[in-house]
Protein backbone atom coordinates (compact mmCIF):
# COMPACT_ATOMS: atom_id res chain seq x y z
CA UNK A 1 0.00 0.00 0.00
CA UNK A 2 1.53 3.19 -0.91
CA UNK A 3 2.02 6.24 0.93
CA UNK A 4 -0.28 8.28 -0.67
CA UNK A 5 -2.93 5.79 -1.14
CA UNK A 6 -2.61 5.88 2.29
CA UNK A 7 -3.22 9.14 3.54
CA UNK A 8 -6.51 9.13 0.67
CA UNK A 9 -7.58 6.76 2.36
CA UNK A 10 -7.36 8.04 5.61
CA UNK A 11 -8.81 11.36 4.55
CA UNK A 12 -12.20 10.15 2.95
CA UNK A 13 -12.79 7.96 5.44
CA UNK A 14 -12.26 10.78 8.05
CA UNK A 15 -14.68 12.67 6.27
CA UNK A 16 -16.87 10.16 6.10
CA UNK A 17 -16.96 9.56 9.63
CA UNK A 18 -17.53 12.74 10.61
CA UNK A 19 -20.54 13.10 8.17
CA UNK A 20 -22.08 9.58 9.72
CA UNK A 21 -21.77 11.13 12.67
CA UNK A 22 -23.94 13.87 11.86
CA UNK A 23 -26.25 12.21 10.60
CA UNK A 24 -26.20 10.09 13.71
CA UNK A 25 -26.58 13.27 15.87
CA UNK A 26 -29.73 14.18 13.72
CA UNK A 27 -31.62 11.27 13.85
CA UNK A 28 -30.78 10.90 17.91
CA UNK A 29 -31.19 14.75 18.66
CA UNK A 30 -34.37 15.06 16.73
CA UNK A 31 -36.21 11.89 17.37
CA UNK A 32 -36.46 12.67 21.02
CA UNK A 33 -38.86 14.99 22.23
CA UNK A 34 -37.45 18.79 22.59
CA UNK B 1 -47.91 28.14 -13.32
CA UNK B 2 -46.63 31.82 -13.65
CA UNK B 3 -45.16 32.71 -17.08
CA UNK B 4 -42.11 34.12 -15.63
CA UNK B 5 -41.84 30.44 -14.53
CA UNK B 6 -41.51 29.18 -17.99
CA UNK B 7 -39.61 31.92 -18.93
CA UNK B 8 -36.97 30.76 -16.51
CA UNK B 9 -37.08 27.22 -17.90
CA UNK B 10 -37.12 28.07 -21.20
CA UNK B 11 -34.08 30.45 -21.04
CA UNK B 12 -32.21 28.01 -19.16
CA UNK B 13 -32.77 25.29 -21.66
CA UNK B 14 -31.28 27.59 -24.42
CA UNK B 15 -28.35 28.61 -22.09
CA UNK B 16 -27.43 25.04 -21.73
CA UNK B 17 -27.64 24.30 -25.69
CA UNK B 18 -25.11 27.26 -26.86
CA UNK B 19 -23.27 26.69 -23.74
CA UNK B 20 -22.45 22.97 -24.15
CA UNK B 21 -21.49 23.88 -28.17
CA UNK B 22 -19.64 26.80 -27.61
CA UNK B 23 -17.47 25.46 -25.08
CA UNK B 24 -17.24 22.63 -27.86
CA UNK B 25 -12.97 22.78 -29.13
CA UNK B 26 -11.30 20.14 -31.32
CA UNK B 27 -14.66 18.44 -32.25
CA UNK B 28 -13.63 17.24 -35.53
CA UNK B 29 -11.15 14.75 -34.24
CA UNK B 30 -12.42 11.42 -32.91
CA UNK B 31 -10.41 11.90 -29.58
CA UNK B 32 -11.56 15.58 -29.08
CA UNK B 33 -15.19 14.41 -29.69
CA UNK B 34 -14.83 11.27 -27.51
CA UNK B 35 -12.06 12.42 -24.99
CA UNK B 36 -11.85 16.21 -24.94
CA UNK B 37 -8.41 14.91 -26.06
CA UNK B 38 -7.98 14.03 -22.56
CA UNK B 39 -7.98 17.79 -21.83
CA UNK B 40 -10.62 18.36 -18.84
CA UNK B 41 -9.69 19.72 -15.17
CA UNK B 42 -10.36 17.22 -12.54
CA UNK B 43 -13.13 19.48 -10.97
CA UNK B 44 -14.89 19.46 -14.35
CA UNK B 45 -14.58 15.51 -14.80
CA UNK B 46 -15.26 15.57 -10.91
CA UNK B 47 -18.74 17.52 -10.63
CA UNK B 48 -19.80 15.74 -14.57
CA UNK B 49 -19.14 12.28 -12.48
CA UNK B 50 -22.05 13.65 -9.88
CA UNK B 51 -24.63 15.40 -12.36
CA UNK B 52 -24.56 12.33 -14.77
CA UNK B 53 -25.55 10.18 -11.69
CA UNK B 54 -27.64 12.28 -10.66
CA UNK B 55 -31.11 12.38 -12.43
CA UNK B 56 -34.74 13.85 -12.82
CA UNK B 57 -35.55 10.62 -10.77
CA UNK B 58 -33.40 11.97 -7.54
CA UNK B 59 -34.98 15.09 -7.98
CA UNK B 60 -38.60 14.28 -7.95
CA UNK B 61 -38.59 10.46 -6.63
CA UNK B 62 -35.48 10.70 -4.03
CA UNK B 63 -36.90 13.91 -2.51
CA UNK B 64 -40.57 12.35 -2.73
CA UNK B 65 -38.74 9.23 -0.75
CA UNK B 66 -37.58 11.74 1.70
CA UNK B 67 -41.23 12.92 2.29
CA UNK B 68 -43.14 9.52 2.56
CA UNK B 69 -40.34 7.41 3.92
CA UNK B 70 -37.16 9.60 5.58
CA UNK B 71 -33.47 9.77 5.41
CA UNK B 72 -33.27 5.81 5.57
CA UNK B 73 -32.04 5.82 1.55
CA UNK B 74 -28.66 7.61 2.07
CA UNK B 75 -27.44 4.35 3.66
CA UNK B 76 -27.39 3.08 -0.11
CA UNK B 77 -24.20 5.46 -0.75
CA UNK B 78 -21.98 4.22 2.39
CA UNK B 79 -19.76 2.32 -0.19
CA UNK B 80 -19.41 4.93 -2.25
CA UNK B 81 -16.31 6.34 -0.45
CA UNK B 82 -14.05 3.31 0.11
CA UNK B 83 -15.21 2.41 -3.54
CA UNK B 84 -13.77 5.59 -5.15
CA UNK B 85 -10.80 4.94 -3.01
CA UNK B 86 -10.31 1.55 -4.10
CA UNK B 87 -11.01 2.64 -8.55
CA UNK B 88 -8.45 5.28 -7.91
CA UNK B 89 -5.67 3.00 -7.16
CA UNK B 90 -7.46 -0.21 -9.31
CA UNK B 91 -8.86 0.50 -12.44
CA UNK B 92 -8.20 4.14 -12.98
CA UNK B 93 -4.86 4.21 -13.96
CA UNK B 94 -5.55 0.78 -15.88
CA UNK B 95 -8.12 2.69 -17.90
CA UNK B 96 -6.38 5.69 -18.22
CA UNK B 97 -2.74 4.70 -19.21
CA UNK B 98 -4.18 2.12 -21.71
CA UNK B 99 -5.35 5.37 -24.02
CA UNK B 100 -8.25 3.70 -24.57
CA UNK B 101 -12.11 4.80 -25.55
CA UNK B 102 -14.05 2.96 -24.17
CA UNK B 103 -13.68 0.40 -20.75
CA UNK B 104 -14.48 -2.79 -22.99
CA UNK B 105 -11.90 -1.81 -25.73
CA UNK B 106 -9.41 -2.45 -22.52
CA UNK B 107 -10.57 -5.60 -22.10
CA UNK B 108 -9.74 -7.36 -25.59
CA UNK B 109 -6.12 -5.81 -25.01
CA UNK B 110 -6.26 -7.94 -21.80
CA UNK B 111 -8.24 -10.52 -22.82
CA UNK B 112 -10.08 -11.43 -26.24
CA UNK B 113 -12.49 -9.52 -28.90
CA UNK B 114 -15.49 -11.79 -27.32
CA UNK B 115 -15.29 -10.89 -23.65
CA UNK B 116 -14.73 -7.04 -25.64
CA UNK B 117 -17.67 -7.31 -27.46
CA UNK B 118 -20.48 -9.16 -25.26
CA UNK B 119 -19.53 -6.76 -22.23
CA UNK B 120 -20.15 -3.94 -24.68
CA UNK B 121 -23.09 -5.17 -26.00
CA UNK B 122 -24.71 -6.26 -22.27
CA UNK B 123 -23.77 -1.91 -21.62
CA UNK B 124 -26.05 -1.58 -24.85
CA UNK B 125 -28.64 -3.13 -23.85
CA UNK B 126 -28.75 -1.75 -20.43
CA UNK B 127 -27.87 1.62 -20.86
CA UNK B 128 -30.16 1.97 -23.84
CA UNK B 129 -33.19 1.15 -21.81
CA UNK B 130 -32.60 3.13 -18.86
CA UNK B 131 -31.80 6.40 -20.86
CA UNK B 132 -35.34 5.68 -21.46
CA UNK B 133 -36.33 5.62 -18.03
CA UNK B 134 -34.38 8.72 -17.23
CA UNK B 135 -36.47 10.89 -19.96
CA UNK B 136 -39.86 8.93 -19.25
CA UNK B 137 -39.84 9.46 -15.22
CA UNK B 138 -40.16 13.40 -15.33
CA UNK B 139 -41.81 13.39 -18.52
CA UNK B 140 -45.02 11.56 -17.14
CA UNK B 141 -45.14 13.92 -14.05
CA UNK B 142 -44.68 17.19 -16.27
CA UNK B 143 -47.68 15.62 -18.13
CA UNK B 144 -49.81 14.42 -15.47
CA UNK B 145 -48.99 18.09 -13.78
CA UNK B 146 -49.70 20.40 -16.54
CA UNK B 147 -52.08 18.41 -18.64
CA UNK B 148 -49.35 18.35 -21.56
CA UNK B 149 -49.21 15.54 -23.84
CA UNK B 150 -46.47 13.47 -23.24
CA UNK B 151 -44.43 13.86 -26.47
CA UNK B 152 -44.24 17.08 -25.69
CA UNK B 153 -42.97 16.48 -22.38
CA UNK B 154 -40.61 13.38 -23.51
CA UNK B 155 -38.96 16.24 -26.38
CA UNK B 156 -38.73 19.03 -23.64
CA UNK B 157 -36.18 17.12 -22.31
CA UNK B 158 -34.96 14.66 -24.89
CA UNK B 159 -34.57 17.31 -27.69
CA UNK B 160 -31.95 20.04 -25.72
CA UNK B 161 -29.70 16.78 -24.75
CA UNK B 162 -29.35 15.14 -28.05
CA UNK B 163 -29.18 18.76 -29.85
CA UNK B 164 -25.57 19.17 -27.53
CA UNK B 165 -23.96 16.16 -27.11
CA UNK B 166 -24.49 15.49 -31.20
CA UNK B 167 -22.81 18.64 -31.28
CA UNK B 168 -20.04 18.61 -29.09
CA UNK B 169 -19.59 15.92 -27.75
CA UNK B 170 -17.90 14.78 -24.65
CA UNK B 171 -16.75 18.31 -23.89
CA UNK B 172 -20.29 19.85 -24.58
CA UNK B 173 -21.86 16.94 -21.80
CA UNK B 174 -18.91 17.98 -19.37
CA UNK B 175 -19.49 21.77 -19.55
CA UNK B 176 -23.06 21.60 -19.41
CA UNK B 177 -23.11 18.88 -16.17
CA UNK B 178 -20.86 21.89 -14.25
CA UNK B 179 -23.04 24.42 -15.09
CA UNK B 180 -26.04 22.35 -14.60
CA UNK B 181 -24.86 20.74 -11.13
CA UNK B 182 -24.54 24.79 -9.43
CA UNK B 183 -28.11 25.13 -10.64
CA UNK B 184 -29.46 21.81 -9.03
CA UNK B 185 -27.57 22.06 -5.57
CA UNK B 186 -28.80 26.15 -5.68
CA UNK B 187 -32.11 25.29 -6.17
CA UNK B 188 -31.96 22.51 -3.73
CA UNK B 189 -30.80 24.72 -0.70
CA UNK B 190 -33.04 28.08 -2.18
CA UNK B 191 -35.79 25.23 -1.75
CA UNK B 192 -34.58 24.49 1.91
CA UNK B 193 -34.34 28.26 2.84
CA UNK B 194 -37.98 28.62 1.56
CA UNK B 195 -39.31 25.45 3.43
CA UNK B 196 -38.21 26.93 6.69
CA UNK B 197 -39.54 29.64 6.09
CA UNK B 198 -42.91 28.95 5.42
CA UNK B 199 -42.96 26.32 7.57
CA UNK B 200 -44.80 27.87 10.76
CA UNK B 201 -42.52 26.02 13.25
CA UNK B 202 -39.12 27.03 14.31
CA UNK B 203 -36.19 24.86 12.28
CA UNK B 204 -35.76 23.25 15.72
CA UNK B 205 -39.21 22.12 15.96
CA UNK B 206 -39.83 21.15 12.13
CA UNK B 207 -37.14 18.88 12.90
CA UNK B 208 -38.33 17.45 16.21
CA UNK B 209 -42.10 17.13 14.09
CA UNK B 210 -39.94 14.90 11.32
CA UNK B 211 -37.80 13.15 13.96
CA UNK B 212 -41.10 12.10 15.86
CA UNK B 213 -42.70 10.66 12.72
CA UNK B 214 -39.73 8.72 12.03
CA UNK B 215 -38.53 10.72 9.04
CA UNK B 216 -34.72 11.29 10.37
CA UNK B 217 -34.02 7.56 10.84
CA UNK B 218 -30.90 7.38 8.92
CA UNK B 219 -29.48 3.91 10.00
CA UNK B 220 -30.72 0.25 10.32
CA UNK B 221 -27.71 -1.58 11.52
CA UNK B 222 -30.21 -5.07 11.33
CA UNK B 223 -27.83 -7.73 9.08
CA UNK B 224 -30.64 -8.40 6.19
CA UNK B 225 -29.75 -9.64 2.79
CA UNK B 226 -33.52 -8.66 1.72
CA UNK B 227 -33.44 -4.84 2.72
CA UNK B 228 -31.74 -2.89 0.28
CA UNK B 229 -31.72 0.35 2.87
CA UNK B 230 -29.74 -0.86 5.48
CA UNK B 231 -26.16 0.12 6.77
CA UNK B 232 -24.39 -3.33 5.47
CA UNK B 233 -26.32 -3.60 2.35
CA UNK B 234 -25.11 -0.17 1.71
CA UNK B 235 -21.33 -0.53 3.15
CA UNK B 236 -20.83 -4.29 1.50
CA UNK B 237 -23.41 -4.04 -1.52
CA UNK B 238 -23.14 -0.53 -2.03
CA UNK B 239 -19.50 -1.14 -2.36
CA UNK B 240 -19.70 -3.58 -4.94
CA UNK B 241 -22.16 -1.55 -7.00
CA UNK B 242 -20.31 1.66 -6.88
CA UNK B 243 -17.08 -0.29 -7.91
CA UNK B 244 -19.48 -1.35 -10.69
CA UNK B 245 -20.83 1.61 -11.92
CA UNK B 246 -18.04 3.65 -11.55
CA UNK B 247 -15.22 1.29 -12.75
CA UNK B 248 -16.76 -0.62 -15.89
CA UNK B 249 -20.04 1.35 -16.56
CA UNK B 250 -18.68 3.37 -19.97
CA UNK B 251 -21.09 6.05 -18.91
CA UNK B 252 -18.67 6.64 -15.89
CA UNK B 253 -15.18 5.45 -16.91
CA UNK B 254 -15.66 8.27 -20.09
CA UNK B 255 -15.75 10.73 -17.75
CA UNK B 256 -12.97 10.54 -16.02
CA UNK B 257 -10.35 9.19 -19.39
CA UNK B 258 -11.24 12.70 -20.88
CA UNK B 259 -9.41 14.02 -17.48
CA UNK B 260 -5.54 15.29 -18.01
CA UNK B 261 -3.76 12.76 -16.23
CA UNK B 262 -4.55 10.13 -13.98
CA UNK B 263 -4.41 11.89 -10.82
CA UNK B 264 -6.38 14.44 -12.13
CA UNK B 265 -8.85 11.45 -12.87
CA UNK B 266 -8.45 10.53 -9.48
CA UNK B 267 -8.99 13.43 -8.07
CA UNK B 268 -12.46 13.84 -10.50
CA UNK B 269 -13.61 10.72 -8.40
CA UNK B 270 -12.95 11.77 -4.51
CA UNK B 271 -15.22 14.80 -5.23
CA UNK B 272 -17.76 11.78 -5.08
CA UNK B 273 -16.47 10.20 -2.18
CA UNK B 274 -16.27 13.99 -0.37
CA UNK B 275 -19.85 15.26 -1.70
CA UNK B 276 -22.36 12.20 -2.55
CA UNK B 277 -23.70 11.39 0.89
CA UNK B 278 -23.92 14.71 1.78
CA UNK B 279 -25.76 15.82 -1.42
CA UNK B 280 -27.69 13.04 -0.79
CA UNK B 281 -28.57 13.77 2.56
CA UNK B 282 -29.54 17.32 1.32
CA UNK B 283 -31.97 15.64 -1.23
CA UNK B 284 -33.60 13.51 1.14
CA UNK B 285 -33.64 17.08 3.37
CA UNK B 286 -35.93 18.46 1.07
CA UNK B 287 -38.26 15.61 1.06
CA UNK B 288 -38.26 16.01 4.60
CA UNK B 289 -38.96 19.40 5.14
CA UNK B 290 -41.95 18.59 2.23
CA UNK B 291 -43.31 15.82 4.65
CA UNK B 292 -43.23 18.62 7.55
CA UNK B 293 -44.83 21.51 5.16
CA UNK B 294 -47.87 19.10 4.56
CA UNK B 295 -48.22 18.16 8.08
CA UNK B 296 -48.74 22.15 8.56
CA UNK B 297 -50.70 22.65 5.79
CA UNK B 298 -53.57 21.07 3.81
CA UNK B 299 -52.49 18.17 1.81
CA UNK B 300 -54.39 15.90 -1.26
CA UNK B 301 -54.74 12.45 -0.54
CA UNK B 302 -53.78 11.45 -3.58
CA UNK B 303 -50.75 13.24 -4.77
CA UNK B 304 -50.93 12.00 -8.60
CA UNK B 305 -53.23 14.59 -10.12
CA UNK B 306 -54.00 12.19 -12.81
CA UNK B 307 -54.93 9.36 -10.42
CA UNK B 308 -56.80 11.41 -8.51
CA UNK B 309 -59.11 12.76 -11.45
CA UNK B 310 -59.64 9.07 -12.17
CA UNK B 311 -60.88 7.56 -9.17
CA UNK B 312 -62.94 10.90 -8.23
CA UNK B 313 -64.76 10.08 -11.37
CA UNK B 314 -65.12 6.25 -11.51
CA UNK B 315 -65.97 5.87 -7.49
CA UNK B 316 -67.06 9.41 -6.60
CA UNK B 317 -68.87 8.26 -3.14
CA UNK B 318 -66.51 5.86 -2.26
CA UNK B 319 -63.44 8.86 -2.79
CA UNK B 320 -65.30 11.35 -1.12
CA UNK B 321 -65.40 9.56 2.00
CA UNK B 322 -61.69 8.45 2.48
CA UNK B 323 -61.39 11.94 1.87
CA UNK B 324 -63.62 13.05 4.70
CA UNK B 325 -61.59 10.64 6.40
CA UNK B 326 -58.47 11.90 6.20
CA UNK B 327 -59.29 15.32 6.34
CA UNK B 328 -60.75 14.09 10.01
CA UNK B 329 -57.72 12.01 11.22
CA UNK B 330 -55.86 12.94 14.04
CA UNK B 331 -52.70 11.00 13.69
CA UNK B 332 -50.09 10.12 10.97
CA UNK B 333 -51.15 6.47 11.50
CA UNK B 334 -54.84 7.39 10.82
CA UNK B 335 -53.89 9.44 7.61
CA UNK B 336 -51.50 6.76 6.88
CA UNK B 337 -53.82 4.18 6.84
CA UNK B 338 -56.68 6.17 4.60
CA UNK B 339 -54.06 6.95 2.52
CA UNK B 340 -53.71 3.36 2.02
CA UNK B 341 -57.01 2.85 1.35
CA UNK B 342 -57.41 5.06 -1.45
CA UNK B 343 -54.39 3.60 -3.27
CA UNK B 344 -56.05 0.26 -2.62
CA UNK B 345 -59.35 2.25 -4.25
CA UNK B 346 -56.91 3.42 -6.97
CA UNK B 347 -55.81 0.14 -7.44
CA UNK B 348 -59.24 -1.04 -8.45
CA UNK B 349 -60.42 1.07 -10.42
CA UNK B 350 -56.71 1.59 -13.05
CA UNK B 351 -55.91 -2.19 -12.53
CA UNK B 352 -52.22 -1.45 -11.52
CA UNK B 353 -50.52 -3.55 -8.81
CA UNK B 354 -51.02 -1.55 -4.93
CA UNK B 355 -47.12 -0.86 -4.47
CA UNK B 356 -47.20 0.61 -8.39
CA UNK B 357 -49.91 2.76 -7.32
CA UNK B 358 -48.35 4.26 -4.01
CA UNK B 359 -44.58 4.16 -5.93
CA UNK B 360 -45.71 6.69 -8.73
CA UNK B 361 -47.53 8.89 -6.24
CA UNK B 362 -44.09 9.35 -4.18
CA UNK B 363 -42.99 10.96 -7.48
CA UNK B 364 -45.51 13.63 -7.33
CA UNK B 365 -45.51 15.05 -3.32
CA UNK B 366 -42.71 17.41 -4.33
CA UNK B 367 -43.57 18.26 -7.96
CA UNK B 368 -47.54 19.30 -6.27
CA UNK B 369 -45.12 21.55 -4.02
CA UNK B 370 -43.35 23.16 -6.21
CA UNK B 371 -46.52 24.40 -8.22
CA UNK B 372 -48.48 24.91 -5.06
CA UNK B 373 -46.28 26.58 -2.79
CA UNK B 374 -42.99 27.74 -4.08
CA UNK B 375 -42.65 31.36 -4.96
CA UNK B 376 -42.97 33.02 -8.56
CA UNK B 377 -39.55 32.66 -9.91
CA UNK B 378 -37.86 29.92 -7.69
CA UNK B 379 -40.93 26.89 -9.09
CA UNK B 380 -39.40 27.93 -12.30
CA UNK B 381 -35.68 27.48 -11.24
CA UNK B 382 -36.52 24.07 -9.59
CA UNK B 383 -38.57 23.00 -12.76
CA UNK B 384 -35.34 23.80 -14.71
CA UNK B 385 -32.91 22.10 -11.96
CA UNK B 386 -35.01 19.04 -12.85
CA UNK B 387 -35.14 19.58 -16.44
CA UNK B 388 -31.07 19.91 -16.30
CA UNK B 389 -31.01 16.86 -13.97
CA UNK B 390 -32.83 14.59 -16.59
CA UNK B 391 -30.43 16.14 -19.44
CA UNK B 392 -27.26 15.58 -17.14
CA UNK B 393 -28.03 11.99 -16.86
CA UNK B 394 -29.24 11.59 -20.26
CA UNK B 395 -26.48 13.30 -22.09
CA UNK B 396 -24.03 11.25 -20.28
CA UNK B 397 -25.48 7.79 -21.30
CA UNK B 398 -26.00 9.14 -24.91
CA UNK B 399 -22.37 10.38 -25.48
CA UNK B 400 -21.08 6.58 -23.85
CA UNK B 401 -23.76 4.50 -25.99
CA UNK B 402 -22.43 6.45 -28.74
CA UNK B 403 -18.82 6.03 -28.31
CA UNK B 404 -19.29 1.96 -27.61
CA UNK B 405 -21.34 1.63 -30.52
CA UNK B 406 -18.43 3.16 -32.89
CA UNK B 407 -15.61 2.11 -31.39
CA UNK B 408 -16.81 -1.44 -30.01
CA UNK B 409 -18.45 -2.39 -32.86
CA UNK B 410 -18.52 -0.32 -36.25
CA UNK B 411 -15.07 0.44 -35.52
CA UNK B 412 -13.79 -3.13 -34.64
CA UNK B 413 -15.97 -4.82 -37.05
CA UNK B 414 -17.03 -3.00 -39.62
CA UNK B 415 -15.00 -0.33 -40.77
CA UNK B 416 -11.13 -0.82 -39.34
CA UNK B 417 -9.84 2.18 -41.67
CA UNK B 418 -11.81 5.09 -42.19
CA UNK B 419 -11.00 8.92 -41.57
CA UNK B 420 -11.52 10.71 -38.19
CA UNK B 421 -14.50 12.64 -40.65
CA UNK B 422 -16.18 9.19 -41.62
CA UNK B 423 -15.78 8.10 -37.62
CA UNK B 424 -17.46 11.51 -36.81
CA UNK B 425 -20.26 11.77 -38.75
CA UNK B 426 -21.37 7.83 -37.26
CA UNK B 427 -20.56 9.01 -34.19
CA UNK B 428 -23.34 12.08 -34.45
CA UNK B 429 -25.59 9.53 -36.39
CA UNK B 430 -25.65 7.09 -33.52
CA UNK B 431 -26.01 9.45 -30.69
CA UNK B 432 -29.25 10.89 -32.28
CA UNK B 433 -30.19 7.36 -32.95
CA UNK B 434 -29.93 6.69 -29.51
CA UNK B 435 -31.43 9.98 -28.71
CA UNK B 436 -34.45 9.16 -30.67
CA UNK B 437 -34.45 5.38 -29.38
CA UNK B 438 -34.51 6.70 -26.10
CA UNK B 439 -37.36 9.59 -26.19
CA UNK B 440 -39.12 6.53 -28.41
CA UNK B 441 -39.21 3.81 -25.63
CA UNK B 442 -39.68 6.36 -22.91
CA UNK B 443 -42.96 7.66 -25.04
CA UNK B 444 -44.30 3.73 -24.20
CA UNK B 445 -42.54 3.06 -20.83
CA UNK B 446 -45.90 4.00 -18.87
CA UNK B 447 -47.47 0.92 -20.81
CA UNK B 448 -44.24 -1.03 -20.61
CA UNK B 449 -43.96 -1.16 -16.83
CA UNK B 450 -43.12 -4.99 -16.50
CA UNK B 451 -40.73 -4.71 -19.39
CA UNK B 452 -38.96 -2.14 -17.74
CA UNK B 453 -38.41 -3.65 -14.55
CA UNK B 454 -37.37 -7.09 -16.71
CA UNK B 455 -34.41 -5.36 -18.19
CA UNK B 456 -33.39 -3.33 -15.21
CA UNK B 457 -33.36 -6.75 -13.48
CA UNK B 458 -31.36 -8.29 -16.57
CA UNK B 459 -28.82 -5.87 -15.90
CA UNK B 460 -28.69 -6.63 -12.13
CA UNK B 461 -27.67 -10.08 -13.55
CA UNK B 462 -24.35 -8.75 -15.20
CA UNK B 463 -23.21 -5.64 -13.42
CA UNK B 464 -21.33 -7.19 -10.56
CA UNK B 465 -20.16 -10.14 -13.14
CA UNK B 466 -18.56 -7.52 -15.66
CA UNK B 467 -17.13 -6.09 -12.11
CA UNK B 468 -15.63 -9.33 -12.16
CA UNK B 469 -14.08 -9.30 -15.54
CA UNK B 470 -12.12 -6.11 -14.83
CA UNK B 471 -10.82 -7.40 -11.31
CA UNK B 472 -9.36 -10.70 -13.06
CA UNK B 473 -8.08 -8.05 -15.87
CA UNK B 474 -5.78 -6.55 -12.96
CA UNK B 475 -4.23 -10.08 -11.76
CA UNK B 476 -1.43 -11.27 -14.29
CA UNK B 477 -2.56 -15.04 -13.72
CA UNK B 478 -6.12 -14.64 -15.21
CA UNK B 479 -6.68 -15.97 -19.32
CA UNK B 480 -9.24 -14.93 -21.58
CA UNK B 481 -11.03 -18.30 -21.53
CA UNK B 482 -10.95 -17.88 -17.98
CA UNK B 483 -12.89 -14.18 -18.10
CA UNK B 484 -15.33 -15.46 -20.68
CA UNK B 485 -16.69 -18.46 -18.70
CA UNK B 486 -16.17 -16.81 -15.38
CA UNK B 487 -18.26 -13.83 -16.86
CA UNK B 488 -21.45 -16.37 -18.15
CA UNK B 489 -20.89 -18.19 -14.58
CA UNK B 490 -21.22 -15.05 -12.86
CA UNK B 491 -24.08 -14.01 -14.61
CA UNK B 492 -25.65 -18.08 -14.08
CA UNK B 493 -25.22 -17.25 -10.12
CA UNK B 494 -26.93 -13.75 -10.36
CA UNK B 495 -29.83 -15.49 -11.76
CA UNK B 496 -30.36 -18.67 -10.27
CA UNK B 497 -30.24 -16.50 -6.84
CA UNK B 498 -32.59 -14.09 -8.35
CA UNK B 499 -34.65 -16.90 -9.03
CA UNK B 500 -34.43 -19.35 -6.70
CA UNK B 501 -34.74 -16.17 -3.92
CA UNK B 502 -36.47 -13.07 -5.36
CA UNK B 503 -36.57 -11.42 -2.05
CA UNK B 504 -32.64 -11.05 -1.76
CA UNK B 505 -32.15 -7.53 -2.98
CA UNK B 506 -30.24 -5.87 -5.85
CA UNK B 507 -27.44 -4.55 -4.05
CA UNK B 508 -26.05 -8.46 -3.31
CA UNK B 509 -26.15 -9.78 -6.68
CA UNK B 510 -23.22 -7.75 -7.40
CA UNK B 511 -21.54 -9.20 -4.53
CA UNK B 512 -22.68 -12.56 -6.25
CA UNK B 513 -21.59 -11.77 -9.47
CA UNK B 514 -18.25 -10.13 -9.01
CA UNK B 515 -16.71 -13.24 -6.47
CA UNK B 516 -17.97 -15.76 -8.88
CA UNK B 517 -16.60 -14.26 -11.78
CA UNK B 518 -12.93 -13.89 -9.94
CA UNK B 519 -13.20 -17.92 -8.42
CA UNK B 520 -14.39 -19.56 -11.72
CA UNK B 521 -12.10 -17.30 -13.60
CA UNK B 522 -8.97 -18.06 -11.70
CA UNK B 523 -9.65 -21.27 -11.21
CA UNK B 524 -9.85 -22.23 -15.25
CA UNK B 525 -7.07 -19.44 -15.80
CA UNK B 526 -4.73 -21.61 -13.07
CA UNK B 527 -6.38 -25.31 -14.53
CA UNK B 528 -5.51 -23.87 -18.30
CA UNK B 529 -1.65 -23.93 -18.37
CA UNK B 530 -1.58 -27.40 -16.38
CA UNK B 531 -3.39 -28.68 -19.23
CA UNK B 532 -1.48 -27.73 -21.99
CA UNK B 533 0.97 -28.78 -20.08
CA UNK B 534 -0.56 -32.04 -19.79
CA UNK B 535 -1.51 -32.47 -23.17
CA UNK B 536 1.76 -31.89 -24.36
CA UNK B 537 3.50 -34.33 -22.13
CA UNK B 538 1.50 -36.72 -24.31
Amino acid sequence: MSNRFRVTLVRVLTIQVITLLLLGWLQHHFSTPP
Amino acid sequence: MHPLNWVIVVGWLAYAVSHGIRRSKNTKELEGYFLANRSLPWWAVGLSVMATQLSAVTMIGTTGQGATDGMRFVQFYFGLPLAMVLLGVTLVPFLHGANVFTAYEFLERRFDAKTRTFTALLFLLSRGMSASTIIAAPAVVFSAIFGWNLWLCVALIGVPAILYTMVGGVQAVTWVDVKQMFLIVGALLAVVITLLVQIPLSPGAALHAAGAAGRLRVFDFSFSVTNTYTFWSGLIGGTFLMLSYFGTDQSQVQRYLSAKSVEEARSSLLISAYWKIPLQALVLLVGVLVFVFYETHEQPILFNPSNDRVVRAAEPAQYAALEQRFRAATSLAARDSARAAAYELTSTVTHQAVKDVKKADVNYVIPRFVIGYLPIGLAGIFIAAVIAAAMNAISGELTSLSTATVIDFYRRWIRHDASDAHFLVVSRAATVFWGIFACIVAKFAVNLGSLIEVVNRFGSFFYGSILGVFLLAMIPRARANGAFVGLIAGMAAVGFVNFSQPDVSFLWHNVIGAVTVVVVGMALSLAQPQAVEAARAL
